[in-house]
Formats: C-alpha cells, structure tokens, sequence
C-alpha cells in the first residue's frame, strides 16, 4: 500500500515540469547550462525515474529520508552530526513539533466547542442560539484567514501591545526564566491556534448539529424520554453518544492533517512549520523533502483509517456486528 | 416548493441563491462600468457614490468586478462541488453497502488518492491543459471527493444493520431499491454539510489555481482572485479583501439554508415529525 | 458572550505581560555624533541557505555572507572598482594578466592571518568540478593562478577577458587553514562560517533569526553598530506590522507602503524615514523571434510605439520608476545616455503595422495578415507587478487592434515548460542592471540552447561583433564606446521592450543614523558600517 501511495506520488510529482535546478539558478546569466547538468547529474535527476525511484525506495526502507536538495543540503528528518560533533538539525525535526503543537491544540479547542456549539443548536434547533451559533460559525468558516490574522494583529499587537505580532519567542527569549518561556510561547501561540480553528469550527459544528437532530428523533430517544430520564441525560448520555459514530471519521480523516500546516498562516505569522516546508519544497521541486513528508503523512493516512474504524466499534456495538457477521 | 413556503428558513436560503443566481446572469446589466476598465489616475479609491465599491490597483470598479466575477465563482462551486459529491456519492455507498473486498478496494483507492500531492497534481496538469474555467472545474471536482466517499461511507456502514434495512432486504428489495430508497435518504445529512462547505472551498481553490496558471487569467475576474489581490494591499485598501469575503460568506449562507431546507424535504426521518 | 471572555483574557494577558514595553515617546531629531553599539533589527523573507556564497543562490544567503567575508575588491559608492582587502592591482600590458596587491596584517576572526593562499585556495575551490557552484564559469577561464608571496595574487587569462574584475569583485574569499580538509557541500562551516569583515555570526535559530556581532579583529575597521539581528518573517504585510510597532528597524517596502500608507499617517511620518534607490533590475516584454510574427522587426517596433510605459510606472509602481532605453543603469558609464525610450505613439505604431502587412480586413477591431488574426500570448510568472504590467499592455495593445491573451505560470513549471522548450510568443520577465557591462549570455546569438540566456532568439551579427569585442577589451574608455553601440542597436532591434526599473524602496527607524543623503549611487547600504544607534533613542534592551 505505502509502496504504491509512494510510487505514484514519485511519478507525480516528476510529471511536473521543472527540477530543482530551475528554482535555484536558473535566471542567473553567471550560472552556465554546465553546471545545472553537473547537478542534475549528482542528485540522479539525469537518471531513469524507476531508477530514481528504486534509489529513494532503498534509501527510505532503512529509514533514510536523505538530505534536501537545497544548498543548505540539511537533513530531511533527523539531525546528523559530523565527525567534529556540530550537529545539523533535520528539517522536518525542526518544523514538525511546532506544527503539531498547534493543531494539536486547535483540534482539541475545534473539537470541545464544536461539541457544545453542535449540542447547543440542535436541543434549540431553530431558534435563536441555533441561528445565531451557524452565523457565527460560518462567519469564522468564510472569513478569509489571512485578513482576519492580520487585523487581530494589528489590533492586539500594533494598537495595543498585548500580544506579540509574529514569531515564536520574544527578543530576549534565551535570557528567559522556564515559567516565562512557556508563557512567552503562550503569547505567541494565541493568534495562530484561534485564526487557525476558526475555519474548523463550521463543519465540525454543523456535523454533531445535524446528527444529534437524526438521533434525537430516533426510537430508542423517544424510549429513553419514556422511561423518565432527565432532558439531561438523554441528550448527554445517549444521543451524544450516537451523534460521535461519524464525528470519528473526521476524527480519522484530520490526524494526517496534523502535519499539515496552513501556508498562508504560517507566512503571515513567520512560523516555519510544515506548511511552509511543503510549499517551498514543492516550489523548489526539492524532491526528498517533498517525499519525506508525503511519506510520513501516508504512514498517518493509514493510521488514521484504523483509528477510525477502532473508534466505530467502540462507539456502535452495531458495527462490530456487523463486521463480525 | 411547498416545504419553502412552509420553511422561512429555507426559503431565504433560496432567495439569496436566486438573487446571487440573478446577479450572475444579468451581470452586464447590472455593472456599472465595464469591469475591466483600467483608470490609473483613480486607483485604490475607497467606497463611494461614484464606486460602489471602490476601485483596485489598477482603477477597475470593483463592484462591476465583483459582479462579474460570481459568475465564475458560483459556476466552480456547484460545478465542481457537483463531480465531487456524485463521485463521492456513489463510491461511499457502494463501498458502504457491499462491504467486504470492495469496500477495501475502494478505501484504498481513496487512501491513494488523499497522499498524492493535490499540488503537484495540478502543476502535472497544466503542463497539458490550456487555462478555461471547464478544466478548473474538472481539477477541482476530481481532487476534492475523497471526503465525501469517506462520510458516506461511513454512514451506510452504520445504517446497513438498522432493523429497517435488514426488513427491507428480508422482504427481497433489490440492492438499487435499497441504496436509492432507504439507505441514501438517511444519510444526506453528511452529504449536504460537506457540499455546501465544499463551495466555499472551490471558490477560493479557484484563486489558488489562477496562481498556478490554471485558473482564470487576467484580466477576468473571480471572487477567489478579489480576494488574493486584496491581500497586496490590505494596509491600505480593505475594500478590496471585505467584499469578496462577504459575498462568499453570503452565498455559502444561502446554500446552507437551501441544503437545510432541502434535507427537511429529502429525509425521511423528519416525516414523522412533520404534524 | 465568546468575544467578551476573549476581551477579557486580552486584559488579563496585558495585565500579566508586567512592564516590559511602555510606550516611549523618543525624539529622534536633532544633531548626534557617532558612537558605537546597539543592535539593529531588520526583517528577512527568506531565511538564508548557507552563508558559503559560492554555493547559495539565494539573495538572503548573500546579504548576510556580504557582512562577514571580505572580497579582493569591491564596487564604491559610485559603482566603480575599489580596492577591498587587495590594496591595489595591475594588469598587464597584453591584457592577461591581474595582479592582486593584498593589504598587509590582515586576519581571520578567528586569529590567523589571511594571506594570498587563501585566495588561491578559494579559487580553487570554485573552480573544482566537485564544488557545488552554479558560478564557477568565469573562473575556470583562468588559465593558470599564482602565489608569488603571501601578499600578491596573479592570475593569467588565456586570453583577455574583460568582466574578469567583476568576477573578483563578487568572490568572498575563504579561509583555507579552516576548509582545507573539509567537503565544501556538506561542511558546517556553511552554518557557522569564519570570516573577516566587520561581523562574525552570534546565532542562527533556525525559521526565526539570526544575529551578527561586531567582529573585534575585522580587516575593515569595527562597525559602530554593534549587532545586527536578521528576523525570518515571510508575509511583507506582518513585517510591516512589526515595523510600525517599532519591532524592526529596517525594511523593504512596497510602492503602496511608500507612497500612501506612510504619508497618511503623521506618527509614521514622525518615527520613519523612507528611501529611494534606483533598483538593480529592469522588467521587460521579451519577444520569442522564432515565432512569426516577431521575427519582423516593424512589429516589434510597432508594439514598442503602442505600450505607455510611463502609463506602466504610473499605475503599477504609483510613479516609482524609471523607463530604461538600454539594459545599464541609468547614471553609469555603461548607459548611454543619448538613447531614449520610444514614446507612447499609437499612429506611428498603426503605420509600421501596415508596413508589415497587418490590415483589419473584416472590420472585427483585430488587425490580420495572411487571413490569420493578430494575437499572441503573453507569460508571466507569480509577480504582481508583472501581472499587471500585462494588463495594461493588453489594453494599450487592442487599441492597435493586436488580442493579447494574459497566462501567469509558477517558476519552475515556467522555466522548463515555456523557457527552455522555446514554447511562447511573449514573456515578461526581469534582467539584472549588471555593473559590467558584458552582457553576452544574454544576447549572443551562440546563446539560444535550451537552458541558456538567449531564449528569445536573438540574432544581429553586428551585435555579436561587439559584444565579442567588449569581453576582451579592459579600457574602459574603448569599453564604454562598444556598450554605447551595442544598446544603440538593441534599441533600435527592439528584440526586447524595456518597460520599467522600479526603485528600491526602504522604510528605516530614524533611530538609525549616518545614513548618507543625497542616495547615491550604490544605494543607502554602501556605507552601512558607519551607521549608528544614539544610545538615547536605543531599544531597552534589558527589559527584553
């Protein structure tokens, strides 16, 4: 499976025009046509794609994810280090955990507020909250991200200094004590994790809405209510519990997301995470980081599936059945 | 018709889609000024009597522009969001409802298609394909139904054992009879939520494509391209990213209300509830 | 209720943040002297790559290696050849030989001295096929290199080869007693680099900045300005934020920031102080002359008549450019200043389209010949400005009854698709103003094969002639006259039309002080070494 998701996306990606001797030099009169050859020849670009695509297989089997192709050549993954001990750190090493962190975060906030809002409009459907959380939502859905980070920092970081602008850590960060780091890092993380949950809000919402409306009209509600249980817990107990089964799918479908940064919003907010990585990478045709990471968010794809179809089992006795069966 | 007249809701859902619809149409008439008049000594002009909406970068109407440009926004969003959701669709149900070697085949299938580069997708594209809206839309649609089959999927998975489905099927319903009438109507709620966020996704997928070379090139107009002009010049002109946005805002409002409405008509579930 | 508890937590959030940043009110006017120390913040939007600059080819990589190595010799103020650490050079009488005259005691910043071997060794190093360089061409024309002693440096031309002081002007030279054993492609040094001009590199976070210091034992003399932190921000609009914010000091902005948004606001007014600069790049519509109709010099002409250029400045630079009539910067030796642009003249580019057999004969508002209607596609890649210098010349050119279709591609499908395979009618596209002026890459008519320079297919005999003749002749008096004909010529050809060099535009701190005024030449960075930071009116460095 991971063989073919690799090798199509290997060929894919060499279908596109352009290598990465054309980002780099390519407008430069004092670059001759020579030495772009000598390079295509050192990175195998001259070679046949299966023959390159053999290469990078061997590599990656034994874990290798290679070094960039840009002229920092950095390690893709992990840190290297030389026989003098400097080491070199990976790229996907440096901008993963910081990508991480923030969905991560923005997932649980997405999730837990998604919940309520959700709840909140289907017990009231058609009434005021509800009409006004799906304004609301959608207004956070269709704002265009970038004009709405950069008018929260203009207003938090220009107008009033509450928060930082950009950036991870403050000037003086290293002269930090361990308490003011971490809320030295707090600060700058607010803007980036609320401009980047926002969008996330909407559908998630509209989702657990909708679905706790199918379940709240079925029998086994009208039974529950029957047999005197508070508003309360039927809502909470067992509708919700029904409305989570398709809420795992997404639950599924977002982990591979997890590395997936927001290009726009990393730029804005000068963050170097993984979106950022991707996009130049993919500009550059810096080929091994691009693998390197369609390779690590394969691997999550697939996990993502178990851990929804785990989820569904623990959420639906039905299912179990069914797939039993 | 009749649940929109029974429906407020609903119906404002679809009068903003006929009006947006309207607009679209009768652009020309409409518009003040023709959109790609070019007036460099009024450029970034602020909102006015005389511009609506003001003027961009290179003196053009905005609101002429704007006009002008929901035809391609509103074409991309259902065109495109229409291949993804009828793939989507019909690969979800198949594989929700026969389960087994082809419900693997098919996940497999999407698992593939979500790991391959969108991205790189496109720039394979255009090295083959001339820039016109049809291809836009192709792209968009043929790349963005993975979801879709997922959800579904996962619905009829979680339908398929309902007692009224193993009834039916006891009572030797064929598998289309199945799929048509009882499963697909109770899953559409997944289905809607997915479409009409998805307009909004192809709509401003359009202005990344345009970026690429696929999408619409200069000097047409489209919402999705408004918006990332405005960007240029968002310390001086907010005219330019506020409009675009709101439209989009307005118009996926529209289609909420609308797929609302329409899931009322649709669901059998909601039947019972009806007095 | 949701947007009150986010009110709050702001409020909380400041009351938390304790004092670390009052509003202080300097005053930045009136006279300082100069004095030493301060830091001074500007913003990046690329992180540099690797400060080994034979090796990076990013502008990023290059601004910030410019700092801590040091060239044999460099471009003044005025844009002409000056000694840097070769104190004086000579060159033979046939022509083929440089001799570099190195400056006595200088030192790397880590102690040991720089001598002409490391001259000769960094020669060598971008002239082995093993090196990683795209720049090694103009070096590998050295025949053969020599250290007579520790201060002089000779090399030998096989023949003369006049852009060879440029190539010298651009090589930082390396330490060989730290690089001797070392693989010039994956060493450290690339992150943490010795060199010997007036900083050496305090720390590199990676994605975030990257600070220099004043190196104590620089060839060039210590700076006054004592560190310069470089922070990554890759969105224009953010850097802008944290300049009006007083959180950098120094920036690059764009004709709207220039022109309209500061001028608007007095308290920018007040604490900025903006500069303009003529540019190093001009923009151009570049003609594909293997296609027809291009290859017909009367519509090239035609078409240079039918485009505003000032029209272009106007609209898309608001005003801040200069039209160009040769591919020199205007204000050199090298431009000639007796050429002007052709002007905006719409019958005289009907005639010449008649001329060349272009006649509306169906009365549709487009010109044909042959049967077949004017129109041709214009490429651009992912640049604003380009995008819309386009669109005017769309318009402009259907008045001349000519469909200009626009198509804005990515980089590198732009490169391979379009360049390379000689696929398109039209470019529009950006040459730098070189300092020399050899420009023979470019327009030589031995220069067509893919992924070489010449891709519009240019071809004049008399203009190979001299472009071969300048490369050889070292005087500049007898070069400037070549580069004189030679732009007359491609003037008049028209294989290319110029439309703008937009200016440089910087917004700086008026905190920074020393900056030289009137701009000249080589821009406001020149003399960057002799800024200065009044300790008055420094951030609070502390508090940070």
């Amino acid at each position: 499976m991971l063989i073919g998701i690799s090798l199509i996306s290997f060929f894919i990606m060499h279908l596109a025009p352009g290598d990465i001797t054309a980002s780099e030099s390519a407008f430069n009169p004092k670059a001759s046509e020579e030495s772009r050859q000598k390079l295509r020849a050192l990175y195998n670009l001259d070679k046949p794609l299966i023959t390159q695509y053999g290469l990078w297989l061997k590599r990656i089997v034994k874990l290798d994810f290679g070094n960039s192709f840009a002229s920092h050549q950095r390690p893709v993954l992990w840190e290297t280090k030389d026989d003098k001990g400097n080491v070199t750190k990976g790229m996907i090493q440096d901008a993963l955990p910081i990508t991480l962190m923030i969905n991560l975060i923005g997932l649980i906030i997405i999730f837990v507020l998604s919940i309520f809002l959700g709840v909140v409009s289907a017990v009231n459907q058609n009434r005021w909250p509800d009409r006004l959380i799906t304004v609301i939502v959608f207004i956070g859905f269709a704002i265009p991200g970038f004009w709405l980070a950069l008018l929260l920092m203009y207003w938090t970081g220009v107008t009033h200094s509450w928060l930082p602008i950009s950036g991870l850590h403050s000037a003086g960060y290293e002269k930090m004590g361990q308490i003011a780091q971490y809320l030295d890092l707090f600060k700058h993380l607010i803007l980036p994790v609320f401009v980047s949950s926002l969008g996330g809000l909407a559908s998630i919402s509209l989702y657990v809405r909708n679905g706790m409306l199918d379940v709240l009209q079925q029998e086994f509600i009208t039974t529950a209510r029957a047999k005197g249980l508070t508003e309360n817990k039927v809502v909470y107990g067992h509708a919700l519990r029904n409305t989570l089964l398709p809420l795992i799918t997404i639950v599924g479908l977002s982990i591979p997301g997890l590395i997936g940064g927001s290009v726009i919003g990393e730029s804005i907010f000068a963050i170097s995470g993984m979106g950022k990585l991707f996009f130049d990478a993919v500009l550059m045709r810096d080929f091994p980081v691009v693998m390197g990471i369609l390779t690590i968010g394969s691997v999550l794809t697939l996990f993502g599936n178990l851990i929804a179809d785990i989820g569904y089992a623990w959420a639906d006795p039905r299912i179990r059945r069914g797939i039993t069966n | 018709m009749k649940i929109l007249t029974q429906n407020p809701l609903a119906l404002s859902g679809f009068i903003i889609i006929v009006a947006v619809l309207f607009i679209a149409i009768f652009a020309p008439w409409l518009s003040p000024y023709d959109p790609n008049y070019i007036d460099i000594h009024s450029i970034l002009l602020p909102p006015s009597v005389s511009h609506f909406m003001g003027t961009d970068g290179l003196g053009r109407d905005v609101f002429s522009r704007m006009l002008y440009g929901s035809r391609i926004s509103l074409l991309v969003g259902i065109v495109a969001v229409g291949i993804a959701t009828v793939i989507g669709t019909f690969l979800g149900a198949i594989a929700g409802f026969y389960r087994g070697y082809i419900d693997s085949i098919i996940m497999r299938f999407v698992d593939t298609m979500l790991s391959i580069p969108t991205f790189f997708l496109i720039l394979a594209v255009i090295a083959f394909l001339t820039p016109s809206i049809w291809n836009i839309m192709i792209v968009i649609g043929l790349t963005s139904w993975m979801g879709v089959t997922r959800l579904v999927r996962a619905e009829f998975l979680s339908l398929r054992n309902r007692e009224y489905i193993l009834a039916a099927e006891a009572m030797g319903a064929s598998d289309f009879r199945l799929i048509s009438k009882h499963l697909l109507p109770n899953s559409l709620t997944p289905i809607i939520v997915t479409s009409v966020l998805g307009i909004a996704s192809a709509v401003l997928t359009e202005s990344g494509l345009s970026f690429l070379g696929l999408g619409v090139q200069a000097p047409q107009s489209s919402w999705g391209n408004i918006l990332t002009d405005g960007k240029e010049y968002i310390q001086f002109a907010w005219w330019l990213s506020l409009f675009p946005g709101l439209a989009i805002l307005i118009t996926v409002l529209g289609y909420n209300l609308l797929g609302e409405g329409l899931r009322d008509l649709l669901d059998p579930k909601n039947k019972n509830q009806k007095k | 209720m949701y947007f009150k508890y986010i009110f709050l937590f702001f409020v909380l959030l400041n009351l938390t943040s304790c004092s670390d940043k009052k509003e202080v009110a300097y005053n930045y006017d009136g006279t300082f002297n100069s004095e030493k120390g301060g830091t001074l913040i500007d913003a990046m939007s690329g992180e540099p790559s690797n400060l080994i600059s034979m090796i990076a080819g990013d502008s990023a990589s290059s601004a910030i290696s410019g700092n801590i190595f040091n060239k044999l010799i460099k471009y003044d103020k005025n844009l002409e050849l000056a000694p840097e650490i070769a104190e004086k050079w000579t060159i033979s009488s046939d022509q083929k030989t440089i001799t570099f005259y190195l400056k006595k005691n200088l030192k790397w910043s880590d102690g040991h001295d720089l001598t002409s071997e490391d001259v000769f060794f960094t020669w060598k190093l971008v002239t082995d096929d093993k090196t990683r360089t795209p720049y090694g061409s103009d070096y590998k024309l050295v025949d053969r290199a020599e250290v007579p002693d520790l201060h002089t440096f000779r090399v030998v031309y096989k023949k003369a080869y006049a852009p060879a002081l440029d190539s010298w002007a651009t090589l930082q030279i390396l330490p060989k007693h730290i690089l001797k054993d070392e693989d010039i492609n994956r060493t450290f040094f690339s992150r943490k680099p010795v060199g010997s001009s007036y900083y050496k590199l305090a720390q590199w976070v990676n994605g975030e900045k990257l600070t220099l210091e004043a190196s104590p034992s620089s060839v060039m003399g210590e700076p006054n300005i004592s560190n310069l932190t470089s922070r990554f921000i890759p969105d224009t609009s953010s850097q802008f934020l944290e300049l009006i914010a007083d959180n950098i000091d120094l920036m690059n902005i764009n004709p709207i920031q220039f022109a309209r948004v500061i001028p608007s606001k007095p308290d920018l007014k007040n604490k900025l102080a903006l500069y303009k600069e003529l540019g190093n790049s001009y923009t151009y519509l570049g003609f594909n002359s293997k296609h027809l109709p291009f290859n017909d010099i009367k519509v090239r002409q035609a078409i240079n008549y039918a485009i505003d250029k000032q029209e272009i400045i106007d609209g898309v630079l608001l005003g801040l450019g200069e039209p160009v009539a040769s591919p020199y910067k205007p204000g050199t030796r090298w431009s000639n200043r007796t050429l002007h642009p052709y002007p905006y003249d719409k019958n005289q580019a009907l005639k010449l389209l008649r001329e060349a057999g272009f006649n509306d004969t169906n009365h549709d508002g487009i010109l044909e010949k042959d049967g077949k209607p004017f129109t041709f596609e214009i490429l651009t890649n992912q640049n604003k400005q380009r995008e819309m210098t386009a669109v005017l010349i769309q318009r402009r050119l259907k008045d001349v009854g000519i469909d200009v279709k626009i198509r804005v591609i990515e980089w590198a499908s732009f490169v391979n698709q379009f360049i390379k395979t000689g696929d398109f009618d039209a470019v529009i596209l950006g040459w730098s103003l070189s300092l020399d002026p050899d420009q023979y890459n470019i327009w030589h008519s031995s220069q067509q094969k893919p992924g070489q320079f010449n891709f519009i297919g240019y071809n004049n005999k008399e203009v190979d002639q001299l472009l071969e003749e300048g490369r050889t002749e070292l005087n500049p008096d007898k070069r400037e006259k070549i580069y004189h004909a030679f732009s007359k010529i491609l003037l008049r050809d028209s294989p290319v039309i110029y439309l703008y060099a937009g200016y440089g535009l910087t917004a700086m701190s008026k905190r920074i002080k020393g900056i030289e005024s009137p701009t000249p030449p080589a821009g406001i960075a020149y003399n960057s070494y002799e800024w200065f930071i009044p300790s008055t009116v420094r951030r609070n460095e502390i508090a940070q």
